[in-house]
């Protein structure tokens, strides 16, 4: 179990991104996408072996040249005296059918990357992921944002669009859950002393299990990291991606509505959700959401992948 | 590493090959093989790897109203040039328990090679002529087994166990060849004995078994004869064979069809 570096650049006061597959892909995207506007470069990545199972092999004329892991990997970049690390893991490690990390792996996994922050003098750490809740896909999705430590609270406040949890509609108390990674990570850092924040982008809970990314709430959270760094991207791509998967997200209820394949006080309850804003509490009632995933979801595993054949 | 085997007996060994098994595999290919080798040749357990670690254990898995429990054991006899590994898919920790295997094959074994078996599930018929694939972890090995009918394969998709052990094998330096004969898929759920015996004439011809093949025959005898008079008493299925036979393919229904048919003939006689 070990972390490989191509190089060792020198870095100061450092700010770590991390991104892991989620909900929506939210998070990862987000964190891609910063990486990808800055061209950070990459130094060094975990071996997988001990946290992934191989995703690909290939066989040449009977010889097997390659089996593929997914990768965990680090790049550098730095702009404008500021030196920034990102850490993009393709998968979440888990053990057994858990979908996203939990347990032994996903704790050394979280550890392997802090080596790394704290390696390179990093003093603040961000996550990021998805923040499920009652907004309609057509609304502009909100970021919430969990800091490791009080200090940081009056810092969020500051950001645009960003909510601290005691601050979200119909919610009795300022507690929650953050599953896999995104989560872990915040706590590891905390142990080791470190500052960290999760930024969070909202996702229609009826969304949740789609298997599609939710270019929406990607862009909310990359629009808080650009005032965070204090810089300008164009992100007319994610626009693009996003009225695309809006639109698909449109006509695919569409065909659900005239199809009658999800009953119509779903629909209702979605259509409520259209016209709900923000600050609206709970649109809909606990029982109306639960009732609404039980179609959703089973619509969403229906003609799901089958086994493929494999050498 | 040491407390996750458990040894019965301590043989000693002069360069072995090792072969290795699973337990669950198509027409029950390798779970035979290793049957056919451990009563032929007498093979006995020495050592096992402990499921701990690399099997979930929340309780036991149950089989044709058995209770079944993960088994990982690696067997001797009195040939010292072969060692069998006989064992379950882990679970969890895949790199762990691989590497466990060929650390323990490696540096307790000494073994010069290893081989694997696994069927690979095909569109033919099962009295078309069969072959195995291989694929090899090494230039070196493919060479050596040159001559032995083995079709090299390409592929590039999703791993199977045998070619993530044949990865840590290449890692480790030890040569490696996983075997795949074709089993036909209507037989897939069943046993493919003539796939069995294509495996061990192979294993035969290579470590100069001497392997009496007398009851295996038999037994493929008495399956093809069941299939035949299924044939003879069912048109349909009688069609759908005769069209595997002429590399024709079946549609989903037709192959569905063939396999329940097939399965039940072959369930009724025993």
């Amino acid at each position: 179990m070990g972390i490989k570096f191509y190089k060792e650049p020198e870095l100061k006061n450092t700010i770590m991104f991390c991104g892991w597959p989620g909900i929506g892909n939210i998070g990862i995207s987000a964190i891609e996408s910063l990486r990808a506007v800055l061209k950070a470069q990459e130094f060094g990545e975990i071996e997988p072996w001990d946290f992934f199972n191989p995703r690909k092999v290939t066989i040449e004329k009977g010889l097997l040249k390659d089996l593929e892991f997914p990768y965990s990997k680090f790049y550098y970049q730095r702009i404008r005296n500021k030196d920034l690390i990102f850490f993009i893991g393709q998968e979440q490690p888990s053990e057994g059918r858990i979908r996203y990390a939990e347990g032994k792996k996903a704790y050394n996994i979280a550890n392997l990357v802090l080596d790394v922050a704290e390696k390179f003098d990093c003093k603040r750490v961000y996550t990021s992921g998805a923040a499920v809740t009652q907004i309609h896909h057509t609304a502009k999705p909100r970021v919430w944002a969990v800091p490791n430590r009080h200090s940081l609270i009056e810092e969020i406040k500051k950001y645009e669009n960003t909510i601290l949890m005691s601050e979200i509609e119909g919610r009795s108390s300022s507690q929650g859950t953050i599953t896999g990674l995104n989560g872990l990570l915040l706590g590891v850092a905390r142990k080791r002393g470190l500052e960290a924040i999760c930024l969070m982008g909202e996702i229609p809970y009826y969304l949740q299990g789609a298997p599609w990314p939710y270019p929406k709430g990607s862009k909310s959270v990359l629009e808080v990291l650009a005032k965070i760094l204090n810089v300008k991207f164009d992100l007319s791509q994610l626009d693009e991606l996003s009225k695309t998967v809006e639109k698909n997200i449109e006509e695919f209820l569409e065909t659900l509505y005239t199809a009658e394949a999800i009953p119509p006080q779903v629909r209702d309850e979605i259509e409520k959700l259209r016209y709900a804003g923000p600050t609206e509490p709970g649109p809909i009632t606990k029982e109306e959401q639960n009732e609404m995933m039980k179609h959703l979801d089973e619509l969403f595993r229906e003609g799901g992948w089958q086994d493929e054949k494999h050498f | 590493m040491k407390n996750i085997f458990k040894f019965t007996e301590h043989p000693r060994f002069e360069n072995p090959s090792l072969i290795v098994g699973w337990d669950e595999d198509s027409g029950k290919l390798s779970p035979k093989v290793i049957e056919y080798l451990n009563k032929k040749i007498k093979f006995k357990s020495f050592c096992e790897i402990e499921p701990a670690g690399f099997f979930s254990l929340a309780g036991v898995a149950i089989e044709n109203d058995i209770a079944r429990f993960p088994e990982n054991k690696f067997y001797y006899s009195q040939r010292n040039d072969l060692v069998i590994f006989k064992g379950s898919e882990p679970q969890i920790e895949q790199y762990g328990f691989l590497n466990a295997i060929a650390d323990f094959a490696q540096s307790y074994c000494k073994i010069k090679d290893l081989y694997t078996i696994s069927g690979t599930i095909s569109p033919i018929a099962h009295t078309n002529p069969r072959r195995i694939s291989a694929v090899y972890n090494q230039e070196a090995i493919r060479q050596k087994l040159r001559g032995y009918g083995l079709h090299d394969l390409s592929w590039e998709g999703p791993p199977a166990i045998n070619s993530y052990l044949l990865w840590v094998a290449k890692n480790k330096g030890i040569p490696g060849a996983s075997l795949w004969p074709q089993i036909p898929f209507y037989l897939a759920a069943s046993e493919d004995l003539h796939a069995v015996k294509l495996v061990l004439s192979f294993l035969d011809k290579k470590f100069d078994l001497e392997l009496d093949f007398g009851e295996l025959n038999e037994k493929i005898r008495d399956q093809n004869i069941t299939i035949d008079r299924l044939r003879e008493e069912d048109s349909e299925i009688n069609k759908y064979i005769g069209m595997l036979e002429s590399e024709l393919s079946l549609s989903e229904d037709e192959q569905m069809k063939l396999t329940i048919k097939v399965n039940e003939a072959l369930e009724n006689k025993d």
